[in-house]
């Protein structure tokens, strides 16, 4: 009989999961450690340009109760920008997924419309402003732009996202019988689907970058970027900062949006990347 | 002698799938003059070493590579994936990994349109035979490549298939769960009658599950012997007859030296 080796320590400590709460409540700690240093700044600089926490909140007030200069109230100026995004964007998804999947199904059809899509591709959506100017005006006009900045995360993203079917999968289908139809719908569509969500977050960024930049540049009077230009030609620092956060954070709850969707769609997979 | 060559197989019924297939890619010949017929519900184990074009062979018999001569029949009518009932398992892992345990045994009877009440009543049937009954919710990054494999058999034997193609199902599975599964197989194939073609370069295996066993050569593939196993189940693999026969395979397949 051998007398069992004692067995050797090696396990190091097991490193303690961070419930929910204590996550929260270190994300509270840093706002409130940031809008501190913030508001600190801001007295001690004591200048119009620098205005801090408390100033902007007073400004917030002002426009989400009373309106800015032109009568439109901070709502008005958000929903429009919203709107136009989402409108955008849908158009984006409409075409750049359809799209994608076609062009990732048939590589030579991408092969040989390269010389088209991939210049396009490269075009920020801000350079075609000018144009957007001259040809719409109104909703088409900003949908248009929006479109431009959100199709070609999605195409892409969708593009590549085909080229990761398992051959073995396709196999499965194939040797059952199944049409075309059948393994599009039941082998491609879920395996691209993670990089279509994926896509579609990187067009939502792409989509607000775009709808500032457009409502900064068109004679148009409403918009979250219109009332950002009307108050910084009034050198009104507080609001114009209103409308940015404000920005932030619609475009975060619309990530938040589709990653909660994400995470109930792909409970199948390990992991939901960020 | 628990040994014969096959020659008594039954010959008052057509057989269920007819093979007589010659193939090559350009100039590499892969297979010639593959002849073999199998009937209704023969579980036959092809072994061969690797290079005879397994792959090729399986992608004929399931309908789905055209041979450059020849044809299989199945029932008398050229194997095709989209008129004939075939299922397939894999050696890779092949279940959908965005689909349950449950929803993945259903999807060889999905894709042939089964109804929802049918499709209900049979994976509920082959679920309770491999012992896959109460994982049915799980996802298979949850589950071992045991069960996996489990699933993709389920998966094959649910549907009415006229044929079953297994390719190497277990060669990835440790020892003792490749010994269970071959076991569980059988108790399937007992229970679900059906027509089983299962290649293998794993002599042991064929030795113990088939009703045949049909040895092929090297590149270019040819039939070298196509031997009636007659030992009756469950085989013991330490059995002198067991062990006669395959080491009667394996100098098919490695003539000793002389």
């Amino acid at each position: 009989m051998v007398a069992t080796a004692q067995p050797i320590e090696t396990t190091p400590e097991p490193v303690k999961p961070r419930t929910t709460l204590q996550t929260a409540a270190w994300n509270v700690a840093s706002l409130l450690f940031a809008l501190g240093a913030w508001q600190l700044f801001s007295i001690v600089l004591a200048s119009p340009f620098f205005p801090g926490p408390d100033r902007i909140v007073s400004a917030f007030i002002q426009l989400a109760t009373r309106g800015d200069v032109t009568g439109n109230s901070l709502w008005t100026h958000a929903w429009v920008s919203v709107q136009r995004v989402l409108v955008g964007f849908g158009l984006g998804v409409i075409v750049g997924v359809p799209m994608g999947l076609l062009m990732g199904l048939y590589p030579r059809l991408y092969a040989s419309t390269r010389s088209v899509i991939e210049p396009f591709r490269f075009i920020p959506p801000i350079a075609w402003i000018p144009l957007a100017i001259i040809f719409f005006s109104g909703l088409p006009r900003f949908a248009f732009l929006i479109f431009l900045g959100a199709v070609f995360p999605v195409f892409t993203s969708t593009l590549v996202g085909v080229a990761r079917v398992e051959p073995i999968h396709r196999k499965v289908g194939i040797v059952h019988g199944a049409s075309k139809l059948w393994i599009l719908r039941h082998v491609v569509i879920p395996t691209v689907l993670p990089d279509i969500l994926a896509g579609m977050r990187v067009g939502l960024g792409t989509a607000w970058l775009t709808i500032v930049a457009a409502e900064l540049a068109g004679g148009i009077s409403t918009g979250l970027g219109r009332m950002m230009v009307n108050y910084a030609e009034l050198l009104q620092v507080p609001h114009v900062i209103v409308g940015m956060l404000l920005i932030g954070l619609i475009g975060f709850l619309m990530n938040e949006i589709l990653l909660a969707i994400e995470k109930r769609l792909f409970r199948w997979r390990w992991s939901v990347s960020l | 002698m628990t040994i014969a060559k096959h020659a008594d197989t039954p010959t008052m019924q057509r057989p269920k799938v007819e093979v007589d297939t010659s193939h090559r890619y350009g100039p590499l010949l892969v297979h010639e003059h593959i002849k073999f017929d199998v009937y209704a519900n023969e579980f036959i184990c092809i072994c061969g070493p690797s290079g005879c074009g397994k792959t090729t062979l399986l992608d004929t018999l399931a309908g789905i590579l055209k041979p450059t001569r020849g044809q299989v029949l199945i029932d008398g009518a050229p194997a095709d994936p989209k008129r004939q009932s075939i299922s397939f398992v894999f050696q890779e892992p092949s279940t959908f990994p965005w689909l349950t345990v449950r929803q993945n045994v259903a999807t060889g009877l999905a894709i042939r349109s089964a109804a929802k009440a049918e499709i209900d009543r049979k994976v509920d049937e082959i679920i309770n035979v491999v012992g896959l009954r109460g994982a049915e919710g799980y996802y298979p990054y949850q589950i071992s490549g045991g069960m996996k494999q489990r699933v993709a058999i389920a998966r094959a034997f649910a549907t009415d298939a006229d044929l079953i193609l297994m390719d190497e199902p277990f060669v990835s599975l440790d020892q003792p769960t490749r010994e269970r599964m071959q076991q569980e197989v059988l108790d399937i194939w007992r229970h679900r009658k059906r027509t089983v073609i299962f290649v293998t370069h794993n002599l042991e295996e064929a030795v113990f599950l088939g009703d045949r066993i049909i040895v092929l050569s090297n590149k270019p593939g040819r039939v070298i012997a196509d031997i009636a196993v007659r030992m009756p189940r469950p085989r013991d693999p330490v059995s002198p007859e067991f062990m006669e026969l395959r080491a009667q395979c394996m100098h098919l397949l490695h003539p000793p030296a002389r």
